[in-house]
């Protein structure tokens, strides 16, 4: 017996005695962010680096200057061979634009290219930039809300290597005043005046091109849900197609507080298809439409 | 598949037909004497012999190959008188008997010493038992509750104060087969997590197989809990009527022509404070309760033939407007049915077959802002078992039996009255076992077996050894071992907060079963007379752990395989628990080191290899010491204290260790991004938290007897905490806890006529 009880507590000690699994410490990175729209000009590009979470950030101080940042162009769709080299300047803290026009190619591959002098570092990062699209006409100039005619969108097919389209709509109020808050808005502006501003323009997340119906022209349909609709008024409709990156990005750092099924506390990091450098370097491509959100009292 | 079955059957017959002839048998039922209930796992014994054995799950024993003579025939059962009785056997005699044991009642000072050696034999490896007794007395959150108390084992763990789910031995809820009447149950649960689904009031028997769980069960990685309705009072009509602060519940039992019945019913009472609630605060459920049934019919159409009839079906209920233009609605439960038939064909041959069906359902609606969102999720599953027990000699018990069954799941969902996801999955499963006991003197026991698992979608065949040895060195002291291979083709989509959305998903082509090793060596004492001194020290491993990837945003269109990631994991640990078993004061002290890590492609990795296998991480309901105290006291005839202390390293969470902010075109909530370490690195402070019980006994004017329970839940007002949130409007970040339960004061009162 006492052999019994001496094992179990050498064996319970043993096991207790060291810490195999510590707390890392904070480690600073540099954070890149811009995103390439197809068929427009070269974005700017923000450099920053990462603030210790007990201290404040703001990017105006946090801002990275003097580095040396490039785009290129890569051959065809997946190439890796330099087409076009695009440079940037440092316009401001932080801040590097391009220094030649370029319309951004659909479906072709850029490369970012970013080096330090000292301590000399590197960031390299890729995106495939979305096929375009273009709303298909029909979008009616004013539409009552929560009406059972429902908005409906017909968007041409767009294309991604791999993988189906995926979108992420985001509607913008023209008047995002407090009187044009549509109900549930309201209810939920009351319990935080701060959100007016996020309000305004009123993200969908990501949704799959699976959810929509597909039409025998090879044209999709949506049918814009009411709940996306924040404000009466002028609004502008987006439909966006996104690149992985941005995929990546948007879906693991949406989770990071809550709202998987990950237990609480348990965070991971967002995803990054980025060496050297975290944030995102991604593409996607847009159509925009117009309509009047009219109050039910309208009909 | 049906060579093995044949081969099996065959053997059975021809071993049966060479019995020897001038040896006696002894065989039949242990009941309870006032309320003629069987007793499962009440073990009896040829006294100054070897030869005793214990009941099975139905309350039968046999024991053959007796030599003729006389003896003293002992059986003892917890919570009962020991049992004497001299009998005679003549040659091929085959005795046939109701051994009815009596209640143990507390009077005065007057201690009961029990036979310890017959204790013992109830503890197999693995294996914790639970007096329903003991969790109608543990101090509970306003509502007595079998997973909470079971939460109370060593290697049981609970994942916060809101979870009645059960984490045992580094497994998830899911990894544990729930079995109510030999009949699967999917969801047990009521309150979303808050407490599980089976009344006290209508429970006989729970059984735990925390690891190293026998052949005859299958279709988990982890862990068996079987829980048994009673059969209903075959003596005389008897029932009870408990009030409680959150729900209320009655029971009716009695005799009927050979046979008896029991009906429990219980329900949630929590409208009059739901209303109190809403006239001076908005966001107030409009509805919601839960209400649940339990019912079992028995008919004994001869001493050999048995029948009953069980059901359960239960419920939750919400309505709750949460905005101006903004409701929630959920409706989800279970039902399962069971018909169960039991056949002694001999002294040497007994079987058992059930018919089972069992669903589960959800159903949440939201409609927000004119753009509803609805979910039909149903889960089907039919299934026949036959289970047969053969004893061909002393030394030998061989069971074996099949288990087949249809599982359909189905889900449907709707969002702006469109259809954006759909799944329907119809599967079969075929499980055959074959388990031999074999004594070979009184100081070894092996028993080992052989189960073959086939799960229709993606053709899984699976062969699962098991085998557990235990040795007797001396009659204090029993030292185990066991090993095991177990697989599972299930996996569930829940989140630890919430319980009411679950949904299950299975293995298919592209997506193979989940499986693992287990590895158990435990050691059973008695260091002193009235005192129980376990160990078990346990290393599991889990392979292809197969969930629903908790990044992925939408499935609509995705390949089956897509919708998951798959990792592996292993847990190690030592359980210890020290018991006083009988006496004024009674209870125990369990302490539990555990180990329980993860692992999945690209989760946890160093920020710049997202790419990688992933590290191996610590899940949030890891915790390294666990110590558990309970304690019964007997203040007097009237009066008994029930306390229960918990300690637990606190939960393991993930630091947050630096920021930044980005700015997306397609909304003007620039989101903050959070940059960590090792997920789950650091923990949260220690748990700890007192319940009191206090339950005084009387009588209800003479009509029947009647018992008060005052209760304190969380004597000292611990605040515990259950996470930590991130406030990101404050610059730098403030991090605020969020705690659990608080002291709260419950009081029931129960009578019984």
């Amino acid at each position: 017996m006492k052999k019994i009880f001496i094992t179990i507590l050498l064996f319970t000690s043993l096991m207790i005695s060291c810490d195999i699994y510590p707390q890392d410490e904070y480690e600073e990175f540099y954070v890149v962010e811009s995103y390439l729209v197809a068929n427009r000009q070269l974005p700017a590009l923000k450099l920053s680096t990462t603030a210790p979470a007990t201290e404040v950030y703001n990017f105006d101080n946090l801002g990275v200057n003097n580095a040396t940042v490039q785009v290129f162009l890569l051959e065809g769709v997946e190439g890796t061979n330099p087409e076009q080299v695009f440079s940037y300047t440092n316009t401001a803290p932080g801040v590097y634009e391009a220094t030649v026009q370029h319309d951004v190619l659909p479906t072709r591959t850029y490369q970012l290219n970013i080096t330090f002098p000292n301590p000399a570092e590197e960031v390299n990062a890729f995106t495939i930039v979305p096929d375009t699209f273009s709303v298909i006409g029909g979008v009616p100039s004013s539409i009552v809300y929560q009406s059972t005619e429902q908005l409906e969108v017909t968007i041409s097919k767009s294309s991604f290597p791999g993988r189906q389209n995926v979108y992420i709509f985001n509607t913008i109020a023209d008047e995002p005043i407090i009187e044009n808050l549509t109900p549930l808005y309201a209810d939920f502006y009351e319990d935080d005046e701060d959100l007016l501003e996020d309000f305004a323009n009123l993200s969908s997340g990501i949704l799959n091109e699976a959810n929509f119906d597909d039409n025998p022209d090879g044209t999709v349909t949506i049918r814009y849900p009411w709940l996306a609709v924040a404000f009466y008024g002028d609004s502008k409709i987006v439909a966006n197609t996104i690149d992985d990156n941005i995929y990546d990005f948007v879906r693991s750092q949406s989770v990071q507080l809550g709202g998987s099924t990950l237990s609480p506390g348990e965070i991971q990091n967002v995803i990054y298809r980025m060496e050297g450098a975290i944030g995102v370097f991604g593409a996607i491509a847009s159509d925009t439409i117009q309509t009047d959100i009219l109050r039910p009292d309208f009909r | 598949m049906r060579k093995h079955i044949l081969a099996v059957a065959l053997l059975l017959l021809v071993s049966t037909a060479t019995t020897a002839q001038n040896t006696a048998s002894i065989s039949g039922y242990i009941k309870d004497k006032n309320t003629g209930e069987t007793l499962i796992s009440a073990n009896i014994a040829l006294m100054g012999t070897t030869r005793g054995t214990s009941s099975n799950t139905l309350g039968y024993f046999s024991l053959t190959n007796i030599q003729p003579g006389t003896y003293t025939l002992a059986c003892s059962y917890i919570g009962f008188e020991f049992y004497e009785q001299e009998i005679t056997l003549e040659p091929g005699e085959r005795l046939q008997l109701e051994i009815e044991l009596v209640p143990q009642v507390f009077e005065g000072d007057i201690i009961v010493v029990e036979s310890e050696a017959e204790k013992e034999r109830q503890k197999d490896i693995g294996t914790a038992q639970v007096q329903t007794e003991l969790i109608k007395a543990l101090p509970s959150v306003f509502e007595a509750d079998v997973f909470r108390s079971l939460q109370l084992l060593p290697g049981v763990k609970a994942a916060s104060d809101f979870s009645s789910g059960l984490y045992i031995r580094g497994g998830s809820p899911d990894q544990t087969l729930i079995l109510l009447d030999r009949t699967t149950v999917y969801n047990p649960s009521h309150f979303f997590g808050f407490f599980s689904t089976f009344n006290p009031d209508a429970i006989k028997d729970v059984r735990l197989y925390k690891g190293g769980y026998p052949a005859e069960y299958g279709g988990r990685l982890g862990s068996v809990l079987s829980i048994y309705n009673k059969d209903g009072n075959r003596n005389d009509m008897q029932g009870s009527v408990t009030l409680g602060m959150l729900a209320s519940r009655a029971l009716i039992e009695g005799p009927i022509k050979n046979g008896s019945y029991m009906f429990a019913a219980r329900r949630s009472t929590l409208e009059p404070l739901l209303a109190a609630l809403r006239s001076n605060n908005d966001n107030i459920p409009s509805k919601f309760y839960f209400l649940d049934f339990n019912g079992k019919i028995n008919y004994d159409a001869s001493l050999n033939n048995r029948f009953n009839l069980a059901f359960y079906s239960g419920s939750d209920r919400v309505n709750f407007p949460f905005a101006d233009d903004g409701e929630f609605s959920l409706n989800y439960g279970n039902q399962t049915l069971s018909g169960n038939w039991t056949h002694i064909f001999s002294e040497k041959l007994f079987s058992n077959f059930v018919v089972t069906g069992s669903r589960y359902f959800n159903f949440p609606e939201f409609e927000i802002a004119g753009t509803p969102f609805e979910r039909d999720n149903n889960i089907y599953d039919f299934s026949v078992k036959a289970d047969l027990e053969y004893l061909p000699n002393e030394k030998h018990q061989i069971s074996t039996g099949i288990w087949s069954g249809v599982f359909t799941l189905r889900l449907q969902d709707r969002f702006d009255n469109q259809d954006s996801f759909s799944s329907r999955i119809h599967s079969r499963y075929n499980s055959f076992y074959v388990q031999d006991t074999w004594e070979p003197n009184e100081l070894w026991r092996i028993v080992s077996g052989l189960r073959f698992n086939y799960f229709s979608d993606g053709q899984y065949l699976r062969l699962e050894p098991r085998i557990s040895v235990e040795h007797k060195p001396s009659s204090r002291v029993r030292l185990q071992a066991a090993y095991g291979r177990y697989n599972q083709f299930l996996t569930l989509i829940t989140n630890e907060a919430f319980s009411g959305f679950d949904v299950w998903l299975t293995s298919d082509d592209g997506v193979a079963p989940a499986y693992g090793d287990q590895f158990v060596l435990g050691a059973k004492t008695i260091p002193f007379s009235n005192y129980g001194f376990d160990a078990e020290i346990y290393y599991r491993s889990m392979n292809d752990l197969f969930e629903l990837d908790p990044f992925l945003p939408d499935a609509a269109g995705l390949d089956y395989p897509d919708l998951f990631r798959v990792g592996n994991g292993h847990a190690y640990g030592l359980e210890m628990m020290f018991e006083k078993r009988t006496g004024r004061l009674t209870g125990f002290v369990g302490y539990t080191l555990g180990y329980t890590w993860r692992r999945f492609p690209g989760f946890n990795s160093p920020i710049f290899e997202q790419t990688s296998a992933g590290r191996y991480y610590p899940p949030k309901y890891d915790r390294r010491h666990d110590v558990n105290l309970v304690l019964t006291y007997q203040l007097s005839r009237k009066w008994k204290l029930t306390s229960a202390w918990v300690f637990a390293t606190g939960q393991s969470y993930t630091e947050v260790l630096g920021r930044y902010a980005v700015d997306q075109p397609w909304s003007n909530d620039d989101p903050d991004v959070l940059t960590v370490g090792k997920v789950n690195a650091s923990r949260l402070p220690d748990y700890h938290r007192l319940d009191l019980s206090f339950a005084r006994t009387g009588t209800f004017f003479g009509l029947g007897s009647a018992e008060w329970q005052f209760q304190i839940i969380n004597v000292y007002s611990r605040r515990n905490v259950w996470f930590y949130t991130f406030d990101f409007e404050t610059n730098p970040i403030t991090r605020d806890e969020i705690t659990l339960l608080p002291i709260i004061p419950a009081v029931s009162y129960t009578v019984k006529f």
